[in-house]
């Protein structure tokens, strides 16, 4: 777990996940109402989007990072104080391998303790940037 | 939420503010197991990501025939949700704008147990121009 006092530069535990077509599809099967979308439904896919291919729900993304976040942090912290907030660069698909990496950008004392910022890239195994944001939590 | 005939999503005409409403769900065991397979994470505590408890909102309201592309998420935790316990969502319109031409809509939901306690919040940024994507991405599509 982190110490209430972060060296600017600490890294985060880097995180690579498989994303393929059932773990997809797993993902969008735990929805509450059945609905077809851009993930699950190819054809809707290629007719919404233009693409050949079913898109990872960029919530996997943040379910990555999360993962890295929690981590490092602790679930005690992470789960009560944390935050993930990505903006989504590229699609990810059936085959890539995305990798969540972060580093301690900046703390600052809140109410509550320290709030730590973490910068986080998604990178798929081309290098290619996916995702890019910020995660936040308080020690 | 009273079954209602979805109203066809007009982006212009919707409101910032506008409240979606609220649903309620029990989160079940096989729920998480689920989640915690699709993403390989068997300590994950927070299968409400997959639920899409703002898109969930959005589509118990509209019928979106043009569809959208998730541009970002921003999710803040507050507890995680406990296998068998109620969940209840609401669910608005947090925002909507355009940027290099292309339409954004900011859907945002905040989800209770049925203790009371708050456990997460979360905001979707769509693009509502999803053919951009095939575009960008795929071009000889």
């Amino acid at each position: 777990m982190a110490s209430a006092s972060l060296e600017i530069g600490a890294e985060i535990p880097s995180v690579t996940k498989s994303v393929t077509t059932e773990s997809i599809l797993q993902f969008e099967s735990c929805a509450i109402i059945d609905r077809e979308n851009i993930h699950n439904n190819e054809e809707l896919a290629k007719e919404r989007l233009g693409t050949t291919y079913t898109l990872a729900s960029g919530r996997m993304s943040i379910a990555f990072a999360s993962e890295s976040m929690r981590r490092f942090f602790g679930p005690d912290v992470f789960h009560h104080t944390g935050s993930v907030n990505l903006k989504f660069l590229r699609p990810v698909k059936n085959g890539d391998t995305i990798t969540v990496t972060g580093k301690v950008s900046s703390q600052r004392q809140v109410d509550q303790g320290t709030e730590i910022v973490v910068e986080i890239l998604c990178e798929n195994q081309n290098q290619d940037r996916t995702a890019a944001g910020i995660g936040i939590a308080i020690v | 939420m009273a079954e209602q005939p979805l109203k066809i999503l007009d982006y212009d005409k919707l409101e910032i503010g506008e409240e979606l409403g609220s649903y309620e769900y029990v989160l079940t065991q096989e729920m998480l197991d689920n989640y915690r397979e699709s993403i390989n994470d068997p300590d994950a505590c927070f299968p409400t990501l997959a639920v899409k408890h703002d898109a969930t909102a959005l589509n118990m309201v509209y019928n979106d025939t043009t569809g959208g592309v998730n541009a970002g998420n921003e999710v803040e935790f507050f507890n995680p949700p406990v296998p068998g316990k109620k969940i209840r969502v609401s669910g608005r319109i947090a925002d909507k704008y355009l940027r290099r031409d292309k339409p954004y809509l900011v859907i945002e939901a905040t989800a209770v147990d049925e203790d009371g306690n708050l456990l997460e919040r979360l905001k979707t940024y769509q693009m509502k121009k999803p053919d951009e994507v095939g575009k960008k991405w795929h071009p000889q599509a």
